[in-house]
């Protein structure tokens, strides 16, 4: 099969393991966002696709070859690297045609392929250029620009976008995901930021200690999160945890915790049945509070409203239920007063139920 | 000066003093070499020293250069001093390279205690050396001399390359690989353009070094392999010194290295402008 396929590969530095064991499908063309914390060996697995990094123990093929122990350029792989690596003594079009004057590619094809990546990516004014005369940005163009050039069958991104201010990140996120539609190419990028995942990826590998936790669509591990981890990575801010219990009522079932009493949505009840008496984290994205009963499965719950922020159309709340703080982000309006404590509402549908002992979702 | 500010005239005035009376310091003892060696024997021995003024002559030139066994000197302190220097940038960066990539413990530490081995002044290491080549009947040999030159100039070069390369971030090469460079192309074509100036610096020293050395050369060479401090020396004799010719002999001597640091320097601009490889 054509893609990245990552069979049983693990890592080991010493005695120390840092992948136990991993699996993961990358379909052809596809754009995969592999997320988590620093540390949790997103950049490791990156390296190792690419080459940079000795593989332990499993296989790693590209477009269907094996390439576990090939040499990177072996591996028909593009790479941008977060600190983009240009460089220094090179101007902007010999940092792009690296790649193609040692594979001894013909002088006109060379410039006509640059040429075309520099067009692509708007950066024909600064072909004579030093990387040390250019902006962030443009070194970020550049950087991409490079692996544009090759016309690799895979590319791969070391979070390129850490380095940039927050408006330019934004802006490149777009560049990015314009540029995966256009070149069609396989792309594994990593990153820390959620935001990055979420806006550009077909697919989602939400990573953790080494363990692949979840891997869907940006919509499937927002609305379905696997575990705990994944629940309080993916969204901003972040999932609240209470802590509650199961009871069942009369044959409704609720579930309760200090503060709080909450119906479990209609989708979930069989599974929860199960759990009954069971120990349970209840999860509560801060958007799906709201102030007032606009109707439907809302479920009123007492905020005791620490800080209220104003920013804009919403105001976050820091606040308490019952004893544990939960943050909220609820809508108003721009023009609302600071919110005070007192009942608010949370969508009842939306609720979102861990075992609390394995920190899986019911 | 630093920039963006205005000092007052007076200020910079007592600085460019300050600046022009240690150029004078520095400056003067080339002068007198330069002076003494235009003038005759006569004019130096004179009990008022002449500074400026005197009618110059180029006797003690002629005399070296056409009576002296001024060429064969010259010839080996070249072959001596480049080919150390060559040795000495070659295995000093091949270690200070393989320091500043491989991760193990007390690696600073290495690296660091080379350049106590530099610590050692030549002059200790002339009676040993002296003793183990006279031992092995090595004495006369260019190539000792320069296997000598080179160990004493190695731990500077290694801890001077070890900072430089440190310096070079590791995703360069990283690139560089993923771009299909081979191991000696990401040498020669990234890492050696960014090491520019590290090896000039290191190759300034290097070849200075040996070429002023006198101590070492003095007891390892013979008639044939003498190098040009060395040859000036013999200017010294029982009748008398010869302080024109010996000072003819120094002015030459000066040429060579001059020559070799403006080269180097250039090298090390250019490393300076291509530099900055982070923003």
């Amino acid at each position: 099969m054509a893609g990245v396929m990552l069979r049983e590969v693990t890592k080991a530095y010493g005695p120390v393991v840092v992948i136990p064991k991993l699996d993961l499908t990358i379909k052809e063309g596809e754009f995969v966002v592999i997320v988590g914390p620093s540390g949790c060996g997103k950049s490791t697995t990156l390296r190792m696709i690419a080459g940079l990094e000795t593989v332990s123990g499993g296989s790693i093929y590209i477009a269907g070859k094996e390439v576990t122990h090939a040499a990177p350029k072996a591996r028909d792989i593009a790479m941008v690297f977060q600190s983009y690596a240009l460089y220094p003594h090179m101007n902007v079009a010999g940092n792009m045609s690296f790649a193609l004057r040692l594979a001894g590619t013909p002088k006109a094809e060379v410039e006509e392929r640059v040429r075309r990546a520099a067009e692509m990516l708007e950066l024909i004014p600064y072909l004579d250029r030093k990387p040390k005369d250019l902006s962030g940005g443009q070194r970020q163009r550049v950087a991409m620009g490079r692996s544009i050039v090759r016309d690799a069958y895979c590319f791969l991104f070391d979070e390129p976008l850490s380095n940039l201010d927050a408006k330019l990140r934004a802006t490149m996120r777009t560049e990015l995901a314009v540029l995966h539609k256009r070149l069609e190419r396989t792309m594994v990028y990593v990153t820390h930021d959620q935001i990055e995942a979420m806006t550009m990826a077909d697919r989602i590998v939400i990573m953790e200690k080494g363990v692949i936790q979840q891997v869907g669509t940006p919509r499937e591990v927002y609305t379905a999160p696997a575990n705990l981890f994944v629940a309080g990575f993916i969204g901003s801010p972040s999932m609240n945890f209470l802590e509650g219990e199961i009871a069942d009522e009369a044959g409704v079932l609720r579930v309760r915790g200090a503060g709080f009493d909450l119906p479990v949505p209609g989708r979930m009840k069989e599974r929860v049945s199960a759990a009954r008496n069971r120990d349970v984290t209840v999860g509560l994205r801060p958007e799906h509070f709201s102030a007032n009963d606009s109707g439907g499965v809302l479920a009123p719950i007492q905020l005791q409203v620490d800080v209220a922020e104003y920013i804009g159309s919403s105001q976050f709340l820091a606040a308490v239920v019952g004893q544990q703080h939960v943050t909220a982000s609820v809508d108003v309006g721009p023009d609302a007063e600071p919110l005070r404590s007192g009942d608010y509402y949370f969508d009842a549908d939306r609720i979102y139920l861990f075992d609390r002992a394995s920190g899986q979702a019911l | 000066m630093s920039s963006g500010r205005i000092d007052s005239p007076m200020k910079i005035w007592a600085h460019y003093a300050g600046l022009l009376v240690l150029a004078a310091i520095c400056l003067m003892p080339i002068w007198v070499m330069i002076s003494t060696s235009l003038k005759n024997e006569v004019l130096i021995f004179d009990g008022t020293p002449v500074w400026f003024f005197f009618f110059p002559t180029l006797e003690n030139y002629e005399y070296i250069l056409t009576r002296g066994k001024f060429d064969r000197y010259l010839t080996n302190s070249v072959i001596v001093a480049s080919l150390s220097t060559f040795l000495t940038l070659f295995l000093g960066g091949l270690c200070a390279y393989a320091l500043a990539r491989t991760e193990f413990k007390g690696r600073r530490f290495v690296a660091n205690a080379t350049l106590l081995v530099r610590m050692v002044p030549p002059a200790v290491l002339a009676v040993p050396a002296f003793a183990m080549v006279v031992t092995f009947s090595l004495d006369n040999d260019l190539a000792v001399l320069t296997f000598f030159y080179t160990a004493l100039n190695l731990p500077f070069a290694i801890w001077l390359l070890f900072g430089f390369y440190k310096q070079i971030p590791v995703e360069l090469e990283e690139a560089a690989i993923v771009d299909g460079a081979s191991p000696l192309q990401v040498f020669f074509r990234v890492l050696l353009p960014l090491m520019k100036s590290g090896y000039a610096v290191a190759g300034i020293f290097a070849f200075r070094i040996a070429w002023n050395e006198f101590i070492l050369a003095l007891l390892l060479t013979g008639r044939k392999t003498r190098t040009l401090p060395v040859g000036a020396a013999g200017f010294i004799t029982d009748t008398g010194v010869e302080w024109g010719r010996i000072m003819a002999m120094g002015t030459l001597i000066v040429i060579p290295p001059l020559l070799f640091t403006f080269f180097a320097a250039r090298q090390i601009i250019a490393g300076m402008t291509a530099g900055a490889v982070k923003g």
